[in-house]
């Protein structure tokens, strides 16, 4: 047969955010593929050093749409603890609720991408009709269904009250039937089972090779979670399970990230049933002293790495940030070999890119 | 017993939940023709108490997107702009101001062609009386 | 007289017009039951209608290579061979002119679309176009040997060739349905496999080849082959049921018109069902699926009928 080059491009149905991937075909089968990135590079790491610490928030958050809060919330904390302050213990229970809300809330997007990239609509539409219930939360807390704008440098700046707790269980108990539901479904349908198993495999020694990290590792069989291993935002104080798989294909993720979700659900309830009394932020400071500082935070794709420099003045020096989609993009055109074209918007959408934090 | 049922029910797993999901409510509306209202928290558009604005320039330091700015004549007399495409109504104007005065609404912003209607003059002081 | 009636046999009823407007109703049925399916509200009435009145707006261009003439005549080749096909086809109504071999003559030409598909895929050249073109031809071997198999098995039980015949025997005795519902199944099947319906429409896969052999087409062309698609499911369904539900209503009679609109309007609705409960298969497992299951059922059920 003849070879063809089927451009995935900068524009396709496939992909949310534009990347150029370059897929040479023989017949149905891939031969090679092209990855090029940087479509959506808009120089954050720059434009956060020409604005001051308060300014910046806002900036981070909008590095990416769907984990928007846990930039924000690693950024926030580097910054405390170059300050030296201690944020309340209910704005730190106020700060993991709305990372959990969002790792649910990314999960069953991604489900429905997936979904909708393999032809099961029905599927599609389900599983966003039951992230509405998490955005509607989201909503009434801080204000935004996908930019929260909830954390300062200090804590956080919304407070729950009788009402807001009230709505969260009524709903989260709506949302444990649902994404039950919902798991039952991909674990005994055959046709999903039929377009995702054995597709896209990822060993071991391939995930440590290229540094992985997040659900793709987990699925894999590496046992990393920042929540767990380094604790932060009071995490060592909840009760969690972290799930594990070992096939490693597109089907042991999509159980992982709704095993996953599943969890998330379980801290939410903890959160809420467990939430301290007192005030939600402490006042800080403009002007940072100088030095240096790392934090690390277990967004929905994985671990995301924060390094601010400070001297002393109202700006940062230099910030770096290190998000997990970059060594997820690097795997990708080794998984596509001898694959066909079919599979591969079943590999693309399973890896969960997110692809405006990996260019930042 | 439960193991074959669910053997057989994978060839058409979600038929059950799409004859439930034809006899219920459906979950989307059919905008525009049916209207509808962010909750009351929503951020939205920035409005302003002109009483209150002392024209101190808190809110245009702090905008990130700098979609404020602060025309000063002299003291107590000063005109102050918004550039409404500019505004990502993250509300830290809202947090910085100390005399209560900037606030957000939860109404949506308009849409336009043209960018100069999203050009506001929030407060203007200009005239002494 | 004559004249005038020949008109209003053609053009309007049952001829063009109304082929258009039950095509165009059925395509909103499928819309609107796959919506509520999946929790939605679903297009209002006239959507078929507002689309297919601005595609004709369109601009109509294609890109450069591509060999302007067969473009413009496949889609018009499609679209007057389902308009015959449907001239053989007894719409609950008239009796249309029937003859030996018409059930082969009415295959055939509901068959015509698919192939001229794969042709508009390879004529219009581009990388996606000639995959979904090539996939298509794919499915056009094995499903429409299927949905011949299947549907051969009412031929078979009436001893001939012809649509009257078929319909005289299921008048005599029973309708076809009580006794071939494994036939019904299959030709069922083998009918999504011609409509390229989901979950057999991976040479239209909206995520990897966008719109398939119809990529590069729009405006009026475009318009004729949206409008091809929906009268081949009708008429494929009216062929269904003519064939298999034959015996619950008569020719001639205002009663049986409405019995056939509504046999059409639940058969639309199993279509929609199974296109919302499956994902889409690949191609090798259409395949697969297609030559080592259905075709060997249908086989064995011909041989059955045979027996019987």
């Amino acid at each position: 047969m003849n070879n063809i080059t089927v451009p995935i491009g900068p524009q396709h149905p496939l992909l949310k955010e534009p990347l150029s991937f370059l897929v040479s075909l023989e017949g149905e089968k891939v031969t090679d593929s092209t990855l090029r990135l940087g479509y959506v590079h808009r120089g954050i790491e720059k434009l956060a050093e020409r604005r001051t610490y308060i300014q910046n928030v806002y900036l981070i958050e909008r590095i990416c749409g769907i984990c928007s809060h846990i930039h924000s919330t690693t950024y926030c904390q580097s910054v405390e603890a170059l300050l030296k302050l201690k944020v309340p213990k209910r704005g730190l229970y106020i700060r993991m609720l709305l990372c959990e809300l969002e790792r649910i809330h990314s999960h069953l997007l991604w489900l429905g991408v997936l979904s909708k990239n393999i032809g099961f609509n029905t599927l599609f539409m389900y599983a966003w009709r039951d992230r509405e219930i998490v955005l509607n939360i989201m909503e009434e807390i801080s204000g935004g269904r996908v930019s929260h704008s909830v954390n300062i440098i200090g804590g956080v700046r919304v407070d729950i009250n009788e009402k807001h707790l009230s709505l969260l269980q009524k709903s989260l108990q709506e949302l444990t039937i649902r994404v039950e539901e919902i798991l039952r479904s991909i674990e005994n349908d055959r046709s999903f089972r039929a377009r995702t198993r054995n597709i896209g495999n990822l060993s071991l020694e391939d995930i440590k090779r290229f540094c992985v990290v997040g659900p793709v590792a987990r699925a894999s069989g590496l046992d990393i979670d920042i929540r767990r291993d380094a604790p932060y935002a009071a995490y060592d104080e909840l009760d969690f399970e972290v799930p594990l798989m070992t096939e490693g294909d597109v089907w042991a993720r999509s159980i992982l990230r709704i095993l996953e979700t599943i969890q998330a659900i379980r801290l939410c309830t903890q959160i809420i049933h467990n939430l301290p009394d007192g005030p939600v932020s402490v006042t800080a400071p403009r002007r940072v002293p100088a030095g240096e500082v790392v934090s690390r935070a277990e967004a929905p794709r994985g671990e995301v790495f924060y390094y601010i420099r400070s001297d002393d003045s109202q700006k940062p020096a230099r910030l770096k940030i290190r998000t997990p989609t970059l060594t997820t993009l690097i795997t990708l055109p080794g998984q596509l070999k001898n694959m066909q074209l079919a599979d591969v918007s079943a590999v693309i959408a399973g890896v969960d890119l997110c692809i405006a934090c990996g260019d930042r | 017993m439960n193991k074959f049922i669910l053997k057989i029910r994978s060839f058409f797993y979600l038929l059950p939940n799409i004859t439930e999901a034809l006899f219920s409510k459906p979950e989307t509306i059919a905008y525009p023709a049916v209207s509808h209202r962010p909750s009351e928290s929503y951020r939205g558009s920035v409005r302003i108490i002109a009483v209150n604005c002392v024209g101190c320039g808190l809110c245009v330091r702090d905008c990130p997107a700098a979609a404020l700015s602060l025309e000063k004549v002299s003291k107590g007399c000063f005109r102050l702009d918004h550039y409404r495409d500019r505004c990502a109504s993250c509300g830290q104007c809202e947090m910085s101001c100390k005399f209560n005065s900037i606030y957000l609404d939860n109404s949506y912003k308009e849409a336009s062609a043209d960018r100069v209607d999203f050009f506001e003059v929030l407060v203007d002081k200009t005239k002494k009386k | 007289m004559n004249q005038l009636n020949l008109f209003f046999r053609i053009f309007i009823f049952p001829g063009f017009l109304f082929l258009l407007v039950t095509a165009l109703f059925l395509h909103w049925l499928d819309r609107k039951l796959i919506a509520r399916f999946q929790g939605r509200v679903g297009p209002p009435w006239y959507q078929p209608l507002a689309d297919l009145v601005r595609l004709f707006a369109k601009e109509d261009i294609l890109p450069v290579g591509s060999n302007l003439f067969f473009a413009a005549l496949l889609p018009l080749i499609s679209f007057a061979s389902v308009l015959t096909a449907s001239f053989y086809l007894p719409i609950a109504i008239q009796s249309a002119p029937s003859f030996q071999g018409d059930f082969i003559v009415l295959l055939f030409l509901l068959s015509m679309p698919s192939l001229m598909y794969f042709l508009a895929g390879w004529v219009t050249r581009g990388v996606y176009s000639v995959i979904g073109g090539n996939r298509a031809l794919l499915q056009y071997f094995s499903y429409e040997v299927l949905f011949l198999l299947a549907m051969s098995g009412t031929a078979i039980a009436s001893g001939s060739w012809s649509l009257a015949d078929i319909r005289l025997e299921q008048i005599k005795e029973s309708p076809f349905i009580f006794l071939q519902i494994i036939g019904f199944l299959l030709s069922l099947a083998g009918l999504i496999g011609k409509l390229k319906r989901e979950p057999f429409d991976i040479p239209k896969a909206k995520s990897e080849v966008i719109a398939g052999a119809l990529t590069e087409f729009s405006g009026k062309k475009l318009a004729l082959w949206y409008l091809t698609i929906h009268l081949q499911t009708m008429v494929g369904l009216s062929f269904l049921i003519h064939c298999y539900f034959s015996g619950f209503w008569q020719m001639n009679t205002i009663s049986g018109f409405f019995i056939f609109l509504l046999l059409l309007i639940i058969l639309q609705g199993v279509l929609s069902a199974i296109s919302a409960i499956y994902a889409r298969l690949r191609i090798d497992q259409l395949i697969h699926l297609n030559w080592h299951i259905f075709i060997p059922i249908a086989l064995l059920h011909n041989i059955y009928i045979l027996l019987i």
